[in-house]
């Protein structure tokens, strides 16, 4: 390299700039000028197989049969029609699908004609319901139920307890999936004073072995099964809640709306119970799935809540 | 510093170089600790502490615009007012001129900072400025294209220095790049909300041939200039061809305009463009390292350098990461290859290999020469600017390493499918896997700006002996 310094016997342009700039007048370096003649014979290659230059309202598609995708659709009638174009990258999502249909087909169909409880029991098949519901449930459940389905207080129920709001046999799981869920608590601002408010209170931490006023708590047993308030109209008189509406069982230990296992205190319990019942809750919404998921995908799903998640008891 | 000017008001404006150079280190550290933050914050979510105002959505392009227009554009104006009177033998026509593109320019990019935290965007990457700072950008920008061009007119040179080429290609092209693709119908005259001229896809593609080109003219063809002037100047030697210099530069800036659809691949534009785009992309590769192959030419002579000129070494390593990062990004520009690397922190990697390793890099370099002589002084430190380099050199690795595995990671996850025709990997795997990979990148990036903070040290400790020595 030190005797590059007397290599640079090429004349320079002649123009001097800022004292001491210079150019030389070094010829083009072959390996460049060769490499730039390759990637035009690179582009050109390329555009032979794929659509490349616009002209009029068309475009140039390529070497007829170069490269070709082939595909079946599916159309709006029902009927497939398998179909063979240059390539473009709408053909080539629709073959990529295909293929993965296929594969995916005669599992999905299984699922579809068994009972849940033959799904279930067929190891085999349960190794798909697994591999594709952790997706199917990822994708559109988790956002809400979190990944792994251990729910957020709050939010989103726990889906691997043994408690189900609304029922957790497979047909009560595919209707909610389905159909979604609202559920709504009325407030009682309007109809319950602080002080009644602070003894129903009372009364539903006793349920659940809370700690709590019992001189209070037996009043809000008066309250909660009188007809004022009309508690037990929906959580029915022993307080277990009610599947069909989706009213909560109170003599659990679980939680959803107020955070009474995270609260520290039990005044700080008991507020969270009362803040409830003043203010009602009509945030309890699940989304309807049916006209976004296909069925045999729910059914899918239903199994793989039910028997990988949580367990319907 | 006043007094310090007093000797070159006769034949050069060097304060308003001054302004833009210290401005240029202010954006630094500033764009590149707003990055090291939201880069923490892809990490730790946790810090953004709910504030909608520094949530990563916010706070991405106040990095990119305080990095891209306040670090990157500061520098060109500083470089480009620098070159453009030396080669010239020619003051700049306009004091006035010359300080209202500093002042506009600053005022720009301190309110489109202040739009982006306030949520005021167009939703154009590189380009979120709402239509009020974007008219004010139009005026600067034509402002400092009337000022360059009009310099240029004044020379005593009969010919242009190649550098002012790739700067004039940069004004003009950024010009036209702003204008069309900020065509946008504002909801009412006191309503910072607009919308585009375009709709669908042709105003992806509009906003994509406006972001690829500015990484084309603004952080390619302009940084070229600054290359062109001071790797010869600090070398010591000639530029080695005049011929490679011409042809490189046409060649770019013809085949640049056509590559933008690439940022695209897959969606909904017409296939043939994709094509198109992919195809001047690969075309793309030897024009840019025309660019590379005349510098590393240029310092070859001058090897021995290396080992003692810190100066040089940023300038070497400066133009290794360009030729890297335009070797990959025509690779990255295939469409089999983009059908991994999109939506991927491979992206990330390449622009940061592009905007830290080349853009940065060449900046350093330069400002090192640069700063002694706009205060007629020496560098306070060279051994401290061979930290920088060190700081600089690891911290780059670090993050285009961290991304480089995130991304094709990433990529492999999306596609991945089991025996059963199933995804194998939930979105959120994927998330989760890149998590200790965040971690890699911030730390990168907190070595690179531990280099810029002690830059602006080493700076202002130079300025200051510099300013001393003036009035002594």
């Amino acid at each position: 390299m030190s005797q590059d310094n007397k290599k640079v016997t090429v004349e320079t342009t002649g123009h001097v700039w800022d004292d001491d700039l210079q150019e030389l007048n070094n010829p083009l370096p072959r390996w460049w000028i060769w490499g730039f003649y390759i990637t035009f014979a690179f582009a050109l290659v390329y555009w032979l197989f794929y659509p490349a230059w616009p002209i009029g309202n068309t475009y140039t598609k390529g070497i007829p049969g170069l490269n070709t995708i082939t595909y079946v659709a599916t159309k709006v009638d029902g009927t497939q029609e398998t179909k063979t174009t240059h390539w473009n990258m709408r053909a080539k999502l629709m073959a990529e699908m295909n293929a993965l249909r296929t594969e995916q087909k005669p599992y999905f169909d299984k699922v579809a004609s068994k009972s849940f409880d033959e799904v279930s029991k067929d190891a085999e098949l349960m190794q798909f319901v697994n591999s594709a519901g952790k997706t199917l449930f990822s994708d559109n459940c988790a956002a809400c139920h979190q990944a792994g389905g251990q729910g957020k207080i709050k939010f989103a129920p726990n889906l691997t307890d043994d408690y189900w709001q609304y029922g957790g046999s497979y047909e009560n799981i595919q209707t909610t999936i389905t159909a979604g869920r609202h559920g709504v608590m009325p407030a009682f601002k309007t109809i319950l004073s602080d002080q009644e408010l602070s003894q129903v209170g009372s009364y539903v931490l006793s349920l659940s072995g809370e700690p709590n006023d019992t001189a209070a708590a037996k009043l809000g047993d008066a309250i909660f099964h009188g007809n004022k308030a009309g508690c037990y109209v929906c959580h029915g008189a022993d307080a277990k809640g009610n599947i069909a509406m989706g009213s909560a069982n109170l003599t659990d230990k679980i939680w959803l709306w107020p955070d009474v296992l995270g609260a520290k205190t039990p005044q700080d319990k008991l507020n969270e119970i009362k803040t409830l019942v003043y203010g009602g809750m009509d945030k309890g919404v699940m989304p309807v799935w049916g006209t976004r998921l296909s069925a045999e995908q729910i059914k899918l799903l239903t199994v793989y809540v039910h028997d990988s998640l949580g367990g319907g008891k | 510093m006043t007094t310090a000017s007093v000797t070159n008001t006769e034949q050069y404006n060097y304060e308003v170089i001054r302004k833009f150079a210290i401005m240029t280190l202010v954006w630094g550290v500033v764009g590149m600790l707003v990055g090291v933050y939201i880069a923490s914050e892809l990490a730790f979510p946790a810090l953004n502490f709910d504030i909608p105002y520094i949530t990563f959505g916010r706070l991405r392009p106040v990095h990119t615009g305080a990095v891209i227009f306040g670090f990157g554009g500061s520098a060109l104006f500083a470089t480009s007012y620098y070159i453009v009177q030396r080669t010239c033998q020619a003051r700049l026509f306009s004091s006035g001129l010359a300080n209202f593109t500093f002042w506009g320019w600053q005022t720009i990019i301190v309110l489109a900072a202040l739009g982006d935290v306030l949520g005021y965007s167009q939703g154009r990457e590189y380009a979120e400025m709402e239509w009020p700072i974007d008219l004010l950008i139009e005026v600067v920008w034509v402002a400092y294209l009337v000022l360059f061009v009009g310099t240029l007119m004044k020379r005593k040179q009969p010919h242009i220095y190649v550098a002012n080429w790739f700067y004039l290609a940069f004004i003009l092209a950024t010009a036209l790049l702003h204008t069309f693709n900020n065509l946008a119908v504002p909801v009412s005259l006191f309503s910072m909300k607009s919308y585009s001229l375009f709709s669908g896809a042709q105003d992806a593609m509009t906003q994509w041939w406006y972001g690829h080109n500015a990484v084309g003219f603004f952080l390619t063809a302009a940084f070229l200039g600054m290359m062109y002037y001071f790797v010869p100047k600090q070398a010591g030697r000639p530029i080695y061809s005049y011929r490679l210099s011409v042809l490189h530069f046409w060649a770019l800036i013809f085949l640049y305009m056509w590559a933008g659809a690439h940022h695209l691949h897959w969606t909904a534009i017409p296939d043939w463009t994709s094509t198109l785009a992919a195809t001047f992309s690969i075309m793309l590769l030897l024009p840019s390292w025309g660019g590379m192959v005349n510098g590393i030419l240029t310092l070859s002579g001058a090897w021995e350098k290396m080992r003692t000129d810190p100066v040089i070494r940023f300038l070497i390593v400066s133009l290794s990461f360009y030729g890297m990062s335009t070797f990959e990004g025509p690779v990255m520009s295939l469409k089999d290859v983009n059908a991994l690397s999109h939506y991927t922190d491979w992206t990330i990697g390449h622009v940061h290999s592009g905007a830290l390793g080349w853009v940065a890099m060449v900046t350093f370099g330069s400002f090192y020469h640069l700063i002694p002589k706009l205060w007629n002084t020496k560098m306070f430190s060279n051994r401290l600017i061979n930290v920088h380099f060190w700081l600089a050199t690891i911290g780059i690795l670090l993050y285009i390493t961290a991304m480089w595995i995130s991304g094709i990671m990433q990529g492999l996850m999306w596609r991945a499918f089991d025996d059963f025709g199933n995804l194998q990997y939930a979105f959120i795997e994927s998330v989760a896997a890149a998590h200790n990979l965040y971690i890699m990148r911030a730390v990168g990036g907190l070595f690179f700006l531990s280099g810029m903070v002690l830059m602006c040290y080493n700076m202002y400790k130079t300025i200051k002996s510099g300013s001393t020595e003036q009035q002594a």
